[in-house]
């Protein structure tokens, strides 16, 4: 453990001496001082992957001294939970995190530093080893993880059972490396202002990061939800609390960049406010951080409160305070003196407008997630902003973004004549209108979920039309069949596919959202054996109470036979469990369909056996992560890389589909 | 052309507005105090009949729950004042977990009758001061 915490101390000083290097580098324009630099940065990569294995190593052999590992493991921990105790707490987490910042900057050093005409990289690797020494101080002075116990233990506290669940084991690794892979865009775009050239170039060069880590924030925020399901015991996934919220902040700004990141490219236009988005985006990163880890806001999630909160706090202000100062002193050299968007409806509108609605939405999330300490700084009371809030304000901007989703493939470029607009609104408009009368029969009938439905079906018509007219134009031009020209048609223009198969998937899991957050059924009951309850269309029969003895817990639970619609289904086992050494923990029973979930959570029981049992029921539950599955494999299908035979005639073909398509553009 | 921006300034005006519109909405429905029980009490004639949230510790004994009727009923009082007033709060539902574990905090969401002089809460949030950093503090 010595070695990790050397490891540690020498990549803080090489990442000084980067720093040092890239500097005269820069200054003198001398490249031996840039390529000591690059080794250098790739150094400190193989320094902290060593000190990371020693870490996971301690985890392994139960080695107590560790104060870090003796907190989160015990002997009897199971193998796959040892080895997570890497991103268990906090000290570990942060180099899980730092070892992730030396691996995506390897990586991107690796990527251009053969290229000789590169200028950028030494600017690149300037904010990327910044970051790096801010990571690399606090592991070394703040919140060293491989301080020693200060007495002697034969075993650790083990790990609390709440986070012994997979969704908890994939939920803070995927959620750093989206906060972690905006670093590098983030630095890329920092590079572009310095040197004062904002073309495509960095966008072009940062899109596969950008995928990718928005990728793992989605990832990261959908497991969130998932575990808070699964371990919680409440029944929903979302609950607008501030820690939620702070991983949902930079989502909607990264959203935002990924779209109007296209409007750069195809137009030329945006270039400040792209950079404004992702300069958002990295620092409402760390800003979430700061406000997990400092404890200034209430949460239901408590972390453990430190000093560390406010280090981000520092950080957090230098990073926004040199963002604003380099945008400021290049923005009469940056301005644009691009073409200004042409139409009220047009795609690029379109875009424009998804943009004002996520960084509302944004805005709106930041203001209740922060009004407890406005209130109390200004008012001296503290008022705490609930769910009501969040819902009021941020559901018609949802619904909104559904509106620009269905309608924005109808739209061209630049200018699309009223008519044409209203000529390719016509089939999607009725079919989805077909589904009015059915939501009516299925008892929805109130304003706002109707909307949701009405407009869900919208977009997902409007995107089938988009995926059968690109085909049928094949088939007409080059006499294909049907099941050909459609691979062709997705396989040619992989991004625009991707990405109306990531709109498909977000639908499904607004879907999945509103369903259960405007028709969720919950009820207690308090039972006793052999007793029978009727839930909607579900009979429930209270059949035993069982008391079970494993290996690290005990656990009490009650057998619940369930019959839907007078057909039996199965038999669920909502639990109380008693971790050794830690509080007892519901334990949910969830039968999950398509249609909905019945969700069943043991109260408390007694002597007599009598129990409490609550029943909830969430419709379209199980949309979100079928959703978040079709969101996955369109960002795959989106990065893949495309076929090199592009070039030449499909090309053209390409073009002919486009203008297709467009039928009324200009 | 300038009819265009002009429209397009316009639709984003109005999408401003509705937006603070919908802000002033959802903060009138959806904000309420956040007192610890002291402050709760002293407060008490100036609020107004609306929601709250009280934060406070349970009274140890203090908890009764009836399992056949679901009706929980406890005391709380601030985190570390010594006798400081109580709050009577009631609610119907099956208790969360850990709610008599020591040093636990819980946030009462509900609204106070005063002819009766309850708490009504509609619902319960504990809080654990340690449940990730798991007895840190006793080492």
């Amino acid at each position: 453990m010595d070695f990790g915490r050397y490891s540690l101390l020498f990549s803080l000083i090489l990442a000084i001496f980067v720093a040092i290097g890239l500097t005269a580098g820069i200054r003198k324009k001398d490249g031996r001082f840039i390529d000591l630099s690059y080794r250098g940065a790739k150094a400190i990569f193989v320094f902290l992957t060593f000190a990371t294995s020693i870490l996971i190593y301690a985890f392994i052999t139960d080695d107590f001294r560790i104060e870090y590992v003796a907190a989160y493991s015990e002997r009897s921990l199971p193998l796959f939970y040892k080895i997570t105790g890497l991103w268990a707490g906090q000290k570990g987490s942060l180099l899980f995190w730092g070892w992730l910042l030396s691996l995506f900057t390897f990586i991107t050093v690796k990527r251009d530093e053969k290229n000789l005409n590169t200028l950028f990289l030494p600017y690149v690797l300037v904010f990327l080893n910044l970051t790096l020494i801010f990571f690399l101080v606090l592991l070394n002075f703040v919140t060293p993880p491989f301080e020693l116990a200060a007495i002697f233990r034969s075993d650790g506290n083990g790990l609390n059972p709440m986070l012994q669940n997979p969704g908890m084991v994939f939920h803070p690794p995927t959620l750093y490396l989206g906060y972690v892979g905006f670093t590098v865009p983030f630095a890329f775009a920092m590079a572009a202002l310095v040197m004062g050239d904002l073309g495509d170039w960095w966008i072009k060069k940062t899109r596969a990061w950008i995928l990718f880590s928005w990728v793992f924030l989605t990832l990261g925020i959908i497991f969130g939800g998932w575990w808070a399901y699964k371990e919680l015991g409440w029944g929903g996934v979302w609950a607008w609390d501030p820690v939620e919220n702070s991983s949902f902040m930079p989502w909607l700004t990264a959203t935002a960049f990924l779209h109007s990141v296209i409007i750069q490219e195809k137009r030329g236009m945006l270039k400040i406010w792209n950079l404004v988005l992702i300069l958002l985006t990295f620092s409402l990163c760390i800003f979430g951080t700061f406000i997990t880890r400092s404890g200034i806001i209430s949460s239901v999630h408590a972390f453990g409160q430190s000093p560390v909160g406010f280090v981000f706090l520092g950080f957090l202000f230098v990073t926004l305070a040199t963002g604003i100062y380099l945008i400021w002193t290049r923005y009469d050299q940056l301005k644009e003196k691009n073409p200004r968007i042409e139409a009220f409806l047009s795609r690029e509108s379109t875009f424009l407008y998804n943009n004002i609605i996520l960084v509302g939405i944004c805005f709106a999330t930041f203001w209740g997630t922060i009004f407890p300490l406005i209130s109390e700084a200004v008012k001296g009371v503290k008022i705490s902003v609930g769910p009501p809030f969040f819902n009021t304000i941020n559901s018609p901007l949802f619904l909104l973004l559904l509106l620009l989703m269905a309608v924005s493939p109808l739209l061209g470029w630049r200018k699309t004549s009223s008519k044409g607009i209203l000529k390719n609104m016509v089939v999607p408009v009725s079919l989805a209108t077909v589904s009015l009368p059915l939501l009516y029969i299925s008892g929805i009938r109130e304003f706002m979920p109707v909307f949701f439905y009405y407009l869900s079906v919208f977009v997902i018509v409007t995107l089938m039309r988009e995926f059968y007219l690109g085909t049928k134009a094949g088939v007409k031009n080059h006499g294909r069949g049907w099941p050909a020209s459609f691979r062709r048609l997705v396989s040619i223009n992989r991004r625009r596919y991707g990405g109306f198969i990531v709109h498909i998937g977000m639908v499904f899991i607004v879907l999945g959202l509103a369903s259960y957050g405007y028709y969720q059924y919950k009820e207690d009951f308090g039972l006793i054996k052999g007793q029978e309850v009727t839930v909607k269309n579900y009979r429930l029969k209270y059949v035993d109470l069982t008391n079970l003895d494993r290996w690290n817990y005990n656990s009490v639970g009650s057998l619940i036979e369930v019959y839907k619609s007078g057909e039996f289904k199965g038999t669920l086992k909502p639990e109380k469990r008693f971790y050794k050494k830690q509080e007892p923990t519901t334990e949910v029973a969830i039968m999950s369909g398509v249609s909905e979930d019945l969700y069943l959570i043991l109260g408390g029981w007694n002597r007599d056996g009598s129990i409490t049992l609550t029943v909830v029921i969430n419709p379209l539950l199980s949309w979100i992560w079928t959703g978040t599955g079709v969101v996955l494999f369109g960002i795959v299908w989106a990065v893949l890389p495309t076929r090199r035979r592009e070039d030449g005639v499909d090309v053209i073909e390409k073009e002919i589909i486009m203008r297709l398509k467009g039928t009324g553009v200009e | 052309m300038r009819g265009r921006q002009a429209t397009i300034v316009f639709s984003v005006l109005l999408i401003l507005v509705a937006f603070i519109y919908l802000g002033f909405l959802g903060m009138k429905e959806g904000s309420m105090y956040y007192l610890e029980v002291s402050e709760f009490f002293s407060r008490l004639d100036d609020m107004g009949d609306g929601k709250v949230r009280v934060n406070g510790r349970i009274i140890p004994g203090s908890l009764n729950y009836n399992t056949n009727t679901l009706n929980l009923s406890f005391d709380l009082k601030d985190k570390d004042l010594e006798g400081a007033p109580r709050l009577n709060v009631v609610y119907r539902g099956s208790p969360p977990d850990m709610l008599e574990q020591e040093g636990v905090t819980l946030v009462a969401e509900g609204s106070y009758n005063r002819e009766k002089g309850v708490f009504e809460a509609k619902k319960l949030l504990v809080k654990c001061p340690s449940k990730y950093e798991k007895k840190g503090g006793e080492v």
